[in-house]
């Protein structure tokens, strides 16, 4: 089992950026336009995020999560297009099926959220080593075995992935047929589950094992090897962001 | 001072039927370095477990006698409390990694953050327990991207920068190569000279001889000797319990040569030197 | 022709750190060690020869087969591998399903798979434990579960890493008996090791590595009379050569038999001094 992650180090400005305050950054995208409700708003924090996940030269790992919801999206923009119950405009017909101006917009503004916030959070997880996040979240004063469980549940993609290709080495070098054709690779992913959950479950025991020899649950204060970041920088990051929610609060009460 | 005494300890394993210690007792002092030894499945790594805690409190099961470490009743301890005095290196170096650090260096960190060493003091200790096992180049590698060889020592300078009273490593060279497991083992004897206590499973025998003050024999679950190297490895039972002596008494026993002093047979190379040089037949 | 030819073999895991430069070697039917430092690259090696990695540089030919043309799953039915990590290896829940797995891959009938499936479990000493779960298993049980199920794989080749981690005396004696056995049907047998009284008494030939090169090969015995090139690999004579060395004993004796011979002999000689 490998202690793989999705994080990327490339050492970049946004790398250094506190975990906390992209947590923060994340509740800003999310609200932000929810209470700004129009389109523009989720539209510019959306080219914000991209922005901000080119400067970290992540863009590239973003793309196949984005590629994935487009599935999901564009079934959503069909639907809507054609059944929104405030259809009233037709805004272009296409082999005799009407699409409406409503619906296309309501399900636009659905897929600028949805994608908003999974680049939100791609920039959190893509330049974040798991072990910080959950690090300052327990200088934050969460419980260590709840940042423990936390940070299994982000890490069981990777760990699953390490997992199956330690089992898979172990079938295909006793003649299991793993490579190749679609069809061989999918053959051959069935017999693999059964084994990766005995595995995970037998390595979640193991590990708190090694997790409790170490002290792990023991009632001391924890220490920590890394130094909190408590720079200036970060600290004008989370105040730009905190003021940008209260600004759009404000103008949503005013306007 | 006695550091660890255990009286009528006898335990099973849950859904198991036979115990796995079987009325076992016995006193260590304060910086002893213990060797036990015994065959496959003898419980070796089960005492080890007992003495930390993790038997029973991990693995539930039927316990009985006691075990008192440093004036601590393990059964009545947590096992967190226990982690304080003792530390643990495991049999499989693989199943000691935390698997929450992403690099070798925050590996070793694990341990002294959840004791809440503070970070000043942190670093040279991580610093010298690398330097210690030798692994000083890989401080920044991710701990599953090191070879065999390269885990088990990490594995033993984790438990090592926690500076226990009482460490017990559970065949901690088993894929160490010779000159390594060497210097691990003078490691660890300087430790116990500084006052730690050891306690070593091994099946390296030439290597308990030479390092241990005292052996501990173990087969079924039982205690079947508690004595110096010599005396033990003189035992003319040891095949039945599954052990070989070390090679060097063998080969004295070969050319049927004793210590004069003891009567026993030389149990180190530097002892079977002196025997075997001046031998004639 | 050889089972395995190795030409020019190089290999890293990050660009810029090499792990194998340049290796090449053939191996012939000769029993063969292969001892070195830790992280001198010897799983790594192995790992290649199986096809589990491909080379950067150079060819691995098993069998007359390039490992860079073929798939892990064509090669094992000539290249049997036990990991030096057994939890890596086994993934069965019951024993017998766990040492069938490979047999039964490689194309052999139920009977057969059956019948090479207790003879290696009688083997390895755990025949009575065919329904067991391996996750119930000790370390050493389950290194000797991982043996088994490639040795019942019954292939030409068989690759042991680190087969003695966890055993006992017993353990060893059975694992020796199985290499012997192994090469005693002509079976090219590598495994790589740190107990040099082990191989002392085990192999025809040994490979030192050190730094992804090969630093000694030779009969076990030339490469054991080499104390000095030893020490530099991190290494040392296994214990009987030890003391011989130390009381100028020559010939490098290798197992307690051999010194004890040697000695008396020694000692005839000698005339006897008051
Ligand atoms: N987790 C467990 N559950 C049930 N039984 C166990 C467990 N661990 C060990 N045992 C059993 O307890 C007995 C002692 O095992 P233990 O692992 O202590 O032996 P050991 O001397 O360390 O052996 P080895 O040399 O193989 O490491 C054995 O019979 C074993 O099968
Ligand atoms: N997945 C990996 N990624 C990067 N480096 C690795 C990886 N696996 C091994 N290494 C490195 O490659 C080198 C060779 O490793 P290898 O496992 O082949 O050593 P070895 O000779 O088998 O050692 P040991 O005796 O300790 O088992 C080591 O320095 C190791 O740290
Ligand atoms: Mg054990
Ligand atoms: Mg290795």
């Amino acid at each position: 089992m490998k202690a793989l992650s999705l994080y990327q180090d490339n050492g970049t400005l946004i790398h250094r950026v506190d975990p906390i305050s992209k947590l923060l950054y994340i509740a800003a995208a999310i609200f932000i336009p929810v209470v700004l409700t129009g389109f523009t708003a989720g539209l510019a924090m959306l080219g914000l995020s991209l922005m901000l996940l080119v400067l970290a030269r992540v863009l590239r790992k973003v793309v196949p999560l984005i590629g994935f919801s487009m599935l999901v999206l564009i079934s959503v923009v069909i639907i809507q297009g054609l059944f929104y119950a405030g259809n009233r405009q037709v805004m272009f017909a296409l082999g005799g099926v009407h699409f409406y101006r409503e619906g296309l917009l309501f399900s636009a503004a659905i897929c600028v959220r949805v994608l908003n916030i999974l680049c939100a959070f791609a920039l959190l997880v893509l330049t974040t080593r798991p072990s910080d996040l959950i690090e300052s979240l327990v200088r934050q004063g969460l419980s260590p075995h709840f940042g423990y469980v936390l940070s299994s549940v982000l890490q069981i993609i990777p760990q699953m992935t390490g997992t199956m290709e330690t089992i898979t080495d172990a079938q295909r070098s006793r003649g299991m047929e793993t490579e190749g054709s679609l069809m061989v690779r999918l053959r051959a992913f069935l017999p693999l589950i059964g084994p990766v959950v005995m595995n995970s479950l037998v390595s979640t025991r193991e590990r708190s094992l090694a997790l409790e020899v170490r002290a792990f649950s023991s009632r001391a204060q924890k220490t920590f090897l890394n130094e909190e970041r408590v720079s200036t920088s970060n600290r004008v990051i989370k105040i730009v962001l905190l003021a940008a929610m209260a600004a759009a609060v404000a103008w949503r009460v005013v306007s | 001072m006695k550091k660890i005494v255990v009286e009528g300890l006898k335990y099973r394993y849950p859904l198991t039927a036979e115990l796995a210690l079987n009325d076992v007792s016995f006193e260590i002092e304060k910086g002893e370095f213990i060797g036990i030894i015994g065959r496959n499945l003898a419980g070796k790594s089960t005492l080890c477990q007992a003495l930390m805690g993790l038997v029973p409190h991990f693995y539930k099961g039927a316990y009985g006698g006691s075990v008192t470490v440093d004036g601590l009743n393990v059964a009545q301890t947590e096992i967190c409390e226990l982690a304080r005095k003792v530390g643990l290196v495991f049999q499989n170096p693989f199943t000691q990694v935390s698997g929450s650090k992403m690099t070798v260096y925050e590996e070793l960190a694990f341990g002294l953050e959840n004791l809440g060493v503070p970070r000043a003091e942190m670093m040279p200790r991580i610093e010298s327990a690398m330097a210690l096992l030798g692994i000083e180049r890989f401080g920044k590698r991710n701990p599953f991207d090191l070879s065999g060889g390269q885990m088990q020592r990490m594995a033993i300078a984790s438990v090592i920068a926690m500076a226990p009273d009482i460490i017990v490593l559970d065949e901690p060279t088993s894929q160490l190569d010779p000159q390594g497991s060497e210097e691990v083992f003078q490691a660890i004897q300087a430790l116990s000279r500084q006052g730690m206590t050891v306690i070593m499973v091994e099946h390296k025998m030439e290597k308990i001889a030479r390092y241990s003050d005292r052996v501990m024999l173990l087969d079924h679950g039982r205690l079947v000797d508690f004595d110096t190297p010599e005396r033990v490895f003189s035992r003319d039972d040891l095949a039945q319990y599954g052990i070989a002596a070390p090679i060097f008494a063998r080969i004295c026993q070969g050319l049927g040569i004793r210590t004069p002093q003891t009567g026993l047979y030389p149990m180190t190379l530097d002892d079977a030197y002196d025997q075997v040089v001046n031998w004639h037949e | 022709m050889n089972k395995i030819e190795i030409r020019n073999l190089v290999f890293h895991y990050t660009a810029g750190e090499p792990i194998l430069n340049d290796i090449s070697l053939a191996f012939d039917a000769r029993s063969t060690a292969i001892i070195g430092q830790n992280g001198a690259g010897k799983t790594t090696f192995v790992k290649l020869l199986k096809g589990l990695l491909k080379p950067v540089g150079g060819d691995v030919v098993i069998n007359g087969i390039n490992t860079s043309d073929a798939t892990v799953a064509a090669l094992a039915r000539h290249i049997g591998l036990v990991f030096q990590n057994p939890n890596d290896q086994i993934f069965k829940n019951k024993v017998l399903d766990e040492v069938m797995f490979g047999p039964l891959n490689i194309g052999q009938s139920q009977d057969e798979a059956r019948e090479r499936a207790d003879a290696a479990l009688a083997m390895v000493g755990l025949a009575g434990r065919i329904n067991d779960n391996p996750y119930d298993l000790s370390l050493s049980e389950r290194k000797l579960i991982s043996i088994a199920s490639i040795v019942a794989m019954n292939t030409e080749i068989i690759i042991f890493d680190e087969p003695t981690i966890a055993q006992d005396f017993s353990g060893k004696e059975h694992i020796k008996a199985i290499i012997r056995d192994l090469v005693a049907q002509g079976k090219l047998v590598l495994t790589i090791i740190h107990d040099m009284d082990f191989v002392a008494e085990t192999f025809e030939r040994t490979l030192v590595f050190a730094q992804g090169r090969v630093l000694l090969d030779g009969s076990t015995r030339e490469v054991f009379a080499e104390e000095e090139v030893l020490r530099q690999a991190h290494l040392e004579p296994p214990h009987v050569t030890q003391l011989a060395h130390r009381t100028g004993l020559p010939g490098t004796p290798l197992t307690v038999e051999e010194f004890v011979r040697e000695k008396r002999a020694q000692g005839a000689m000698r005339p006897v001094t008051p």
